[in-house]
């Protein structure tokens, strides 16, 4: 079994495991950091996003082994130990959420987003989030988190 | 600390644990030496089971139980019945149920039924064990089609039902209706289909059971929205086991919209694994196995027939349905094409008599079962799409005749031909408002300019009227701890629509308590007695109402408490903002120091114990409530493409009494943007032989964040029901309902000078295309023509 | 799915020899595709060669006439790349339209060739371009590398190490997505390169191809009123749920002259 070592939230971890073994189940069931989600099998949904080398990526759509020396940051990552970063707290005010589900990767996704373009249009903001799919929010509530946020995280 | 109000946005509480990570899904929960299931699931839509030989299976390393048909019938276990409200044929005979089961018992029926469970040490040992189980099956001839299955030489799918007909029904006044048809100027017939879609909750189903064998009970963590109906399904009919034996917990559940309502194989299934190999057992769908396994929805071919006078008086209104609701009757698919569909059409019209005719058919595909809304989008659909084209086919203003017949609000309350009573609400001063909102005469301009780029501007406005289910009865307790805490169990369930907020704002503000004091639990039938989760949207109708008469139960007890604290009389006292005021003497003691001293025993009378505040109180519904609004959609339409573009989206809604704005704003949104996936993009699609061919989301479409327009969406408040103490009207569905015509209504205006009159949803580039091809050559009659 | 050995060389060379030493090899580029083909078991490899290590397949270079990008360089890469911008903006615009954003973060315009899915965009860009593929072992134009659906002139264990593209005098690339998998049902690329016209068409057929008539067409006159009249025959076109090959054909044209239209909107913008 290849072992592999990487960073995870900035920590670092090594470990044994199949070469099929997937990113998001390493994530998962090895590191058990549950925030992030699998809603689907074709790498459509977007609910298990997690930032590769600082970029947002499908971990259902990559192999464990393919992280091998790199910096991965989960939903746990962004996350202070209390409360909420300025992104997650837009996304609190602006009740860009439901079920909860789809928000991690949600989240993600737009942290990067933001880190792109600092100052998207709600049009930037909608084609940004094309590889996320939410079932409850209708998403204009997200769109506004995502705006508010940068606007926030602008200063 | 925070004090809440009714009608206040309150934030919602359990954000800050799904934002960063630490929701507990089903798939987050793991049980000490569990063992992970897999479902073998029939490739066939209809054959029989010749063999099933598992032994390369069992022979795999890793591989601990594999359970077929037979194994289960061999055990004794019974089926799981329907709970449909509607029973009866027009002619007073029951409906027809096929048995069950939680697997094939000799036959398969659909693609994806279950076949045998595998349970293995890891979830890959069990999936790749699924290729060693050997089932000879014989190929039977399948129908998909509901219409073709009524057919004299249809397939047929259970040897005792004749003609797959599983229920005819019939509602209103049939006779009174062809009295009208026969005296009206004008009968307008239109024969259209409400697509088969299914919910998709991001989340997919799942489950995690254990047995304990020193107590003989059962641990079932379900990703579900109605722990105790079907802990009693489980327990009563299949395990013929008292239902105390079981615990049904839903943890965090990533979404519902209906089809986590059912009663499912997987968890007795793996329950009975979990007993048998004495050790827990985890099961969960994957996204592929969901759209095989779960629930679909609408699916309805109808002949919609509008009885109008020529200066637009709507006379009366018929519609004749069939749907194919799937192999069996599942858990209550009877129900949504006839009762669930025919209450609320006619919708806020004033139709002097009208009748509704359908039949439920037995198709070998996967189950129908509610899906958000159940009956009240197809209703209102039918309803708004014959009075559009109606207004095309005799020449009047769609808006003028929707106007003319609106019930006026000096009608109500009114009981329709359908039998719902209409009880309160102001449909032309919604309507007013919604066309206000959207001001179509604005886009003029915009229209212009969309039409020299070779595109179309539409508008349409659409009015509903729907009604509220699920169970009539809900659960709620409080019980108040010495370090002040609250903690508030009710029996109804969110799935994500946030009652962790909505609930404890509800009680909070109604015993003037701080906010964050009040600790929610749900969906743990431990928690409450009694408990009809999530559907129709009842929430706030029938979880509300408990926790507000709950509320009223502790004022009640501790207004005694109170007046022991202040030597006055409890009948002195009244109750406002939170404190107990002696209208005499003026003192006053605040309910929050009334809890303090009920758990002091200085302060507390010689007969009342810590804990006495404590209640549980159980609301009993009246009447279901009839939440109504107004639609309005304006979209561009690429006729060289097909291609849509919604533009923009108002709606004035009436819930009656909003509890938490934001979170009403929230269900209104993801209902509209699934009404518009309905109607653009998403389909359930069965090749001939019954291959489900819309099997992933790489050809089933869901809306994604560019296709789903900003919404407007307003409230009247002029108008809560006096049907619920509250005086709420439910708002889980009422997007879905109001969204179906709005956004094809918006679409055929767009294509008016093309000619186009009908296209059936969903309207998919390549229809709306060719319907602009075929310059409006379309056929009202034709669906249904061979059923009726 | 199955289980595999995993390997990641360093240099194109170590690549080549980990798949040959493999019984049923198969390299891994940016995984888009190749994973949820794994994951449904529709491809079960002895081993994979990952060639994500190997820096020579990575980067963009431009000289006056030849953009050149290597096999492993991200969609996401290419559209932001300032020279792709310059060089031929219509290809910079198609990396930025494929999939979503995780997808164009990982997948390669390597790993996108040799699958050569017949609804992929990058394969009308290389068609119409006129690009060069260039492999481990030789330069192959675009005209022969796409042999079918899902088959290129890729020999076994031949690997793809970069792609030359000719800067175009004009181009634009216009595509109708599938509503559930965004990719292309009809998406065509119409591109000008040293007065000669190509016009390549992906989604719509069974693999991507060139438009013969369209192009004689542009080649007289360069607008988009060239197409008029000129229909696309259905008959080799891919019919499915999404869409008809009627539809298809259709498509194809209104495509194609909106793609024209952005070819001579780019100019006059820049």
């Amino acid at each position: 079994m290849p072992k592999i070592a990487l960073s995870v939230n900035s920590q670092p971890v090594s470990h044994d495991v199949e070469g099929r073994l997937l990113l998001v189940d390493f994530i998962r069931e090895v590191l058990g950091l549950t925030g992030t989600h699998v809603g689907c099998d074709t790498s459509q949904c977007g609910a298990c996003v997690v930032h590769v080398n600082g970029q947002p990526v499908k971990s259902c759509t990559l192999l464990a082994v393919q992280a091998d020396g790199a910096d991965v940051t989960t939903i746990e990552g962004v996350s202070p130990d209390q409360g909420l970063n300025p992104l997650q707290q837009a996304f609190h005010e602006k009740h860009g959420l439901q079920c909860g589900f789809c928000t991690p990767g949600m989240v993600m996704t737009a942290m990067a987003l933001i880190e792109d373009n600092p100052d998207p249009s709600d049009a930037d903001i909608r084609h940004g989030l094309e590889g996320n799919i939410c079932r409850c929010t209708g998403y204009q509530n997200i769109v506004e988190a995502v705006r508010t946020g940068a606007k926030v995280m602008r200063g | 600390m925070t004090d809440v109000t009714i009608g206040q946005p309150v934030r919602r509480s359990e954000d800050e644990r799904f934002l960063t990570g630490r929701g507990r899904y089903i798939d987050d929960i793991n049980l000490e030496g569990q063992a992970r299931a897999v479902v073998l699931r029939s490739v066939y839509a209809h054959a029989r089971i010749k063999n099933i030989d598992a032994s390369g299976a069992l022979a795999m390393e890793g591989v601990l139980l594999v359970v077929t048909g037979e194994d289960w019938i061999a055990e004794g276990f019974g089926p799981m019945p329907t709970k449909t409200a509607i029973r009866k044929n027009r002619d007073g005979s029951e409906l027809s149920e096929p048995p069950r089961h939680c697997l094939a018992i000799g036959r398969v029926r659909y693609v994806g039924e279950p076949v045998a469970l595998v349970v293995a040490e890891t979830d890959p040992i069990a999936r790749d064990a699924l290729d060693l189980i050997d089932v000879d099956y014989e190929s039977l001839d399948a129908v998909t089609d509901a219409v073709e299955a009524l057919a004299p030489d249809a397939p047929q799918l259970w040897d005792d039902i004749p003609g797959n007909l599983c229920i005819d029904f019939e509602l209103g006044d049939r006779e009174g209706v062809e009295k009208a048809f026969a005296e009206a100027d004008h009968v307008i017939t239109l024969d259209l289909e409400n697509n088969r879609v299914t919910a998709v909750p991001i989340e997919p189903r799942g489950c995690v059971g254990s047995y304990d064998p020193e107590t003989d009970t059962y641990l079932l963590y379900n990703s579900t929205q109605n722990v105790h109906a079907i802990r009693d399904t489980l327990a009563e009919n299949v395990f013929g086991i008292d239902k105390e034996k079981i615990r049904h917990i839903a943890p965090d559940v990533g979404g519902g919209f209906g089809v986590k309502n059912s009663a499912y194989p997987e968890p007795p299934l793996v329950l009975y694994a979990a007993k048998k190999l004495g050790r827990p057992v985890k099961w969960i769908n994957n996204r592929s196995e969901s759209f095989l396994s779960d629930t679909h929805g609408r699916g309805q071919t109808s002949r919609v027939q509008l009885a109008i006078d020529n200066d637009g008086t709507f006379r009366a209104l018929r519609t004749e349905t069939v749907a194919g609701i799937g192999a069996y009757c599942w858990t209550i698919g009877p129900f949504t094409p006839t009762g669930g569909s025919a209450r609320t059409q006619g919708g806020p019209y004033d139709f002097p008599v009208m009748y509704y005719r359908s039949r439920a058919v037995f198709i070998n595909t996967g189950p129908m079962d509610p899906y958000r809304g159940a009956g009240r989008p197809e209703a209102t659909f039918q309803t708004e799409r014959i009075i559009e084209y109606a207004a095309r086919q005799l020449g009047l203003d769609p808006i003028e005749i929707r106007r003319k017949n609106l019930m006026r609000p000096e009608k109500l309350p009114h009981k329709t031909s359908m039998g719902l009573n209409i009880d309160c609400g102001d449909f032309p001063k919604v309507f007013e408002r919604t066309l206000k909102l959207a001001d179509p005469g604005s886009f003029a301009e915009r229209a212009e300019q969309i039409k020299t780029a070779g595109r179309r501007f539409g508008f349409a406005i659409a009015p509903y009227l729907e009604c509220t289910g699920g169970g009539p009865k809900e659960f709620a307790g409080v019980a108040f701890g010495a370090d002040g805490t609250v903690s508030l169990s009710v029996g109804s369930q969110s799935t994500g629509m946030g009652h962790e907020t909505s609930m404890a704002q509800l009680l909070a503000a109604r015993l003037g308590i701080p906010f964050e004091r009040v600790e929610y639990h749900q969906a743990d039938t431990d928690k409450t007695p009694i408990g009809g989760g999530h559907g129709g949207s009842r929430g706030m109708e029938l979880g509300g109402n408990a926790v507000a008469q709950a509320a009223g139960e502790v004022i009640e007890k501790a207004s005694g408490l109170a007046a022991h604290l202040l030597q006055s009389k409890a009948a002195d006292l009244t109750f406002e903002g939170g404190s107990f005021k002696d209208s005499g003497s003026g003192a006053s003691v605040s309910m929050v120091e009334v809890i303090e001293a009920s758990f002091d025993s200085e302060r507390l009378p010689d007969d009342l114990e810590p804990g006495c505040l404590d209640t549980g109180s159980t609301f009993e519904r009246g009447e279901i409530s009839i939440p109504n609004g107004c639609h309005a959609a304006a979209v561009e339409v690429d006729p060289k493409t097909g291609a849509i573009l919604l533009l923009g989206y108002w709606v004035v809604d009436d819930f009656g009494t909003i509890i938490n704005p934001l979170l009403a704003d929230g269900q209104v949104m993801g209902g509209v943007a699934q009404g518009i996936g309905q109607v653009l993009t998403e389909n359930i699609v069965f090749d001939d032989s019954g291959q489900l061919i819309t099997g992933s989301l790489m050809d089933y479409g869901l809306p994604r964040a560019d296709g789903v327009p900003d919404m407007v969406i307003e409230y009247y408040e002029g108008a809560p029901t006096k049907k619920n103490p509250l005086g709420v009207k439910g708002a889980g569905e009422a997007g879905c309902v109001g969204s179906l015509p709005a956004v094809v209504n918006a679409v055929l205006d767009a294509l008016k000078e093309f000619g186009v009159v009908h296209i059936d949803i969903p309207l998919t580039s390549e229809k709306v295309w060719r319907a602009v091809q075929d310059q409006g050559a379309h056929d009202p009659k034709g669906l249904i023509e061979g059923a009726l | 799915m199955q289980d595999f050995e995993y390997q990641k060389p360093k240099t194109v060379t170590e690549a080549g020899d980990a798949f040959n030493a493999q019984s049923d090899g198969s390299f891994l580029a940016g995984g888009q595709t190749l994973i949820p083909v794994l994951k449904q078991g529709l491809a079960m490899p002895s081993g994979l060669i990952d060639l994500a290590g190997i820096e020579d397949l990575q980067g963009i270079t431009a000289t006056e006439s030849t953009l050149t990008v290597g096999a492993m360089t991200t969609h996401a890469r290419v559209a932001a790349s300032p020279e792709v911008q310059k060089a031929i903006p219509a290809l910079a615009g198609l990396a930025g339209g494929i999939g979503d954003p995780q997808v164009r973060n990982r997948g390669t315009l390597g790993g996108s060739l040799a699958n050569n899915d017949p609804s992929a965009d990058y394969p009308a860009a290389v068609l119409a371009l006129s690009a060069v593929v260039v492999t481990d072992k030789r330069r192959i134009p675009a005209d022969g590398f796409f042999t079918g659906m899902f088959e290129t002139a890729l020999d076994e264990g031949e690997l793809i190490t970069d792609v030359e593209f000719p800067v175009a005098e004009r181009a634009a690339y216009a595509k109708f997505p599938n509503p559930a998998s965004r990719y292309a049902v009809a998406g065509v690329f119409v591109a000008r390169v040293d007065g000669a016209v190509r016009v390549a068409v992906t989604g719509a057929g069974p693999g991507v191809f060139r438009a013969a008539e369209m192009e004689a067409a542009l080649d007289k006159d360069f607008q988009a009123d060239a197409l008029e009249g000129i229909a696309v025959s259905e008959a080799d076109l891919i019919a499915d749920i999404h869409a008809s090959a009627g539809y298809r054909a259709h498509l194809i044209g209104v495509m194609a002259g909106r793609a024209v239209d952005a070819a001579n909107a780019n100019v006059g913008a820049a």
